[in-house]
């Protein structure tokens, strides 16, 4: 590890630096909630912590509302704080965060919100700058790993002097972007002083709220006054009279590359506004009056665009020049900028290649518990949620998914139709991280009104799909040290439920089974819902447990192809010209369940 | 070569092919010879078994993470269809550099569909002198199958203007002790296989 001193250089990810910035700003407690691009701030934070021997407090929390509200208090007991989420986690954090914005903080508390334009990775494309003009708090929108070191720092000090949360949004490709970044020594972790008892403020009856939100307009037209991040900067200057270009965030980055490489751009003037909002309206609308057009690019809301009055020489998201969804990568930025030239745009071919489907990884235990949910229940509608699990799309045993935790909440909408009075059965899946995230209000919503469905958690004690960050019920904490695990048999049987039974999920007989009983339970006694756990750590899990055993497909083999469409396991491949079947040694996990339901017994033990 | 030059080196395979840990080498190394680098690379969902791509970008002055298409100037593809899944990156005097792997999409495990047969002559069609090169058999006879990405690293090195020297601090630095000494043979592995 290289020296700890004040020229320090490292190759860092984006959120990596941001991690760095928390911890130079002085920040004593971060809470997270994992979601892609967002999952690295607080790993990173958890080695910053480890080199640097620092003292901030760290915490997976169970999801963004309860990560955002841990932040919110130690702020308010003094501490600087952060809440990191991806962009959907805001909508969970949203109703303590709309609040935040009226109370106002002690300690310097900050957001980060990772978004994810494309979308790659998420459900939506949503704006976080958006959301903060919604709540009226201020946002930094970075456009490079070092900027957002520096506008973590930022965003610190500008939240302690208004006394507002600051949101720092930075896009997928500042997130997982690397480049060279000064890391400078951490300030001492701040804390402006013990929580002062003003019930008035703290505990806000709505007759103060109302002054509270005059406050809170007032601090707002300020900083659009005083800070320097809400001014437009030129990063790239023109003629100074034909075009202007108004930018932000990770696009900006695309734009200045595109502008600077290009001898038709020359003549452009680009500008950079750091804060989008709240912005400084008369700057832009000066750029905008003083030259002949102005170009808008920005991912992916109009933001600042809104925020000019008069539009009548602007092109942007409004006109229709800027396309109103899709991630803006270079080569659509250059498009933009020549069609509104009125050049020829770069003609280009692309291939139509089939993308590639991301799948289970073999020995993953979900693959054997929706096989086996697919052939207890046939005809069901299958209620899933978010997480590597959605992937059961592929075994056709996904039919829905909606947002975090919503696999229960549906399942009890879905059992209420005349089509599930018919007959049709409705199982809900969803994993245990999920399920800690927000599924258990719908369990006991579901116990409570006595909703038909079978609900399967598929236990596989990580966050898997965003890198295998700890759940509640392990008992370790973000940092390793210890934690308390939540039992998740006892919190399910405090929900009220009636009926739970926890199974392998490489045990085809047990599972079988614990599926058939609770079918009977819900569609034939008409009992309410009834529970499986599947329990098997994840194949990347720390406590995963992979068998060495490995299987070869005998002479029996019928090509009838249950392993590979049903059991969808990428370690069997069909061997063209010899007409046979064969597992991939490397691959294959030895589960060893395509022995369980291979419908001709062809698969055996190697060298048994 | 201008000084204001950009180097752009597009990455791809499938995931789980040491992508990360290649584009991860190249950006430090160009960083280390003094030029400014963005890097960019994809997580999440795309890891299962998906397409993956690392963009790595340096030059004087370089501010967007990643490559316009039509503007690679390498493509180093670790899986044959991936290669032409990214073709639209490379320039039009782009070198291409081919792994002869083919990971069957999950279309082709059944024999439903089939995997092309004709890829390779896809990829010469476009670009004639495309390096094509069997990175498992090389690494095989190295002695371990898991170093086919810096295999390909050291050919990739033979297209760029950074001394051998500097690749071989930043392997030291980015691998286990164990590994450093395998990985290096397996660097020049790849630089011998260029230049031949």
């Amino acid at each position: 590890m290289p020296s700890q001193n004040d020229s320090d250089v490292r190759f860092l990810m984006g959120n990596e630096a941001i991690g760095r910035g928390i911890i130079q700003a002085g920040c004593g407690v971060a809470a997270a909630y994992p979601g892609t691009p967002s999952s690295e701030v607080l790993q990173s934070l958890v080695r910053w912590k480890k080199e640097l021997d620092h003292s901030i407090y760290l915490e997976w929390s169970i999801n963004e509302k309860v990560a955002f509200e841990v932040a919110y208090g130690a702020s308010l007991a003094g501490m600087r704080s952060v809440a990191v989420m991806k962009m959907v986690g805001l909508n969970v954090a949203s109703d303590p965060f709309m609040s935040a914005a009226y109370l106002g903080v002690r300690g310097g508390l900050v957001v980060v919100v990772a978004d994810d334009p494309g979308p790659h990775s998420s459900q939506t494309e949503q704006d976080s700058r958006f959301f903060s003009w919604f709540a009226k708090v201020p946002v930094l929108d970075p456009g490079t790993p070092a900027e957002a070191l520096e506008m973590a720092v930022r965003a610190f000090e500008i939240s302690e002097k208004y006394q507002v949360p600051v949101l720092l949004r930075p896009c997928l490709r500042v997130c997982h972007a690397r480049q060279n970044v000064t890391l400078s020594k951490p300030a001492p972790i701040a804390n402006v002083g013990p929580f002062e008892k003003n019930w008035t403020r703290w505990a806000a009856i709505p007759r103060f709220r109302l002054v509270l939100h005059g406050e809170l307009n007032e601090k707002i037209e300020k900083m659009r006054l005083e800070e320097p991040e809400s001014k437009p900067v030129p990063i790239l200057n023109g003629s100074g009279n034909s075009i202007a270009l108004v930018t932000s965030g990770s696009v900006s980055s695309h734009v200045r590359d595109v502008v600077a490489s290009d001898d038709r751009l020359k003549d452009i003037d680009v500008f950079k506004v750091g804060m989008p909002f709240p912005s400084q309206a008369d700057a832009l609308q000066q750029i905008v009056d003083s030259h002949e057009k102005t170009l808008v690019i920005e991912e992916t809301y109009p933001v600042l665009e809104l925020q000019i009055m008069d539009r009548r020489k602007v092109e942007g998201r409004l006109s229709g020049a800027v396309p109103p969804q899709g991630e803006l990568v270079p080569e659509t930025v250059e498009d933009i900028i020549l069609k509104s030239l009125g050049e020829t745009p770069t003609e280009r071919e692309a291939p139509k290649i089939k993308s590639r489907r991301p799948s289970l990884c073999a020995g993953c235990p979900h693959r054997p518990a929706f096989y086996m949910i697919k052939s207890i229940f046939d005809e069901a509608v299958y209620s899933g949620d978010i997480g590597c699990y959605t992937l059961g799309i592929n075994m056709g045993a996904v039919d829905t998914c909606l947002c975090m935790g919503s696999s229960i909440g549906m399942a009890g909408g879905l059992a209420r139709t005349p089509t599930a009075s018919n007959g049709t059965q409705v199982v809900a899946t969803i994993g245990d991280s999920t399920f800690f995230h927000s599924g258990v209000a719908a369990l006991i919503n579901a116990v409570h009104t006595g909703a038909p469905f079978v609900l399967v958690i598929m236990d596989n004690s990580v966050t898997a799909m965003t890198g295998g960050q700890p759940t509640p019920g392990n008992p370790y904490l973000a940092d390793g040290s210890g934690g308390k695990p939540i039992d998740m048999e006892r919190l399910i049987q405090g929900c009220g439920v009636d009926f739970l039974e926890v199974v392998d999920p490489y045990d085809h007989d047990a599972m079988k089974d614990a599926l058939e009983h609770a079918k009977k339970h819900v569609f034939e006694d008409r009992n309410g819902v009834a529970v499986v756990i599947t329990r098997r750590a994840c194949i990347r899990a720390p406590n995963a447990e992979i068998p060495s055993q490995r299987f070869r497909i005998g002479d029996d083999c019928d090509l009838c192809m249950t392993c590979v469409k049903d059991l969808e396991c990428p370690a069997i491949h069909y061997v063209k010209g010899e007409r046979r079947m064969e597992i991939d040694e490397d691959l294959c996990a030895g589960c060893g369940f395509c022995v369980s339901i291979c419908p001709s017994r062809a698969i055996e033990l190697k060298g048994a | 070569m201008s000084e204001d030059r950009v180097y752009n080196v597009l990455i791809v395979g499938v995931g789980g092919q040491g992508i990360i840990l290649a584009s991860d080498v190249l950006g430090k190394v160009a960083a280390r010879h003094g030029y400014d680098v963005k890097k960019n690379e994809i997580h999440g969902m795309a890891q299962r078994g998906g397409s993956v791509s690392s963009h790595v970008r340096f030059g004087k002055t370089v501010s967007s993470p990643i490559i316009k298409m039509g503007e690679a100037d390498v493509l180093l593809s670790f899986e044959q269809i991936e290669t032409l899944r990214y073709f639209p990156f490379l320039s039009v005097d782009g070198n291409v550099i081919v792994n002869d792997q083919k990971i069957l999409p999950p279309a082709v495990f059944t024999g439903k569909q089939e995997y092309p047969p004709d890829v390779l002559e896809r990829i010469r069609e476009k670009v004639p002198n495309a390096v094509v090169v069997d990175g498992i058999h090389v690494a095989e006879n190295l002695g371990n199958p898991r170093v086919v990405n810096v295999i390909f690293l050291g050919i990739l090195s033979k297209y760029l203007d950074i001394p051998a020297s500097t690749y071989e601090e930043v392997l030291k630095e980015s691998l286990k002790p164990k590994l450093v000494d395998i990985n290096l043979k397996a660097f020049h592995e790849g630089r011998a296989l260029a230049a031949s």
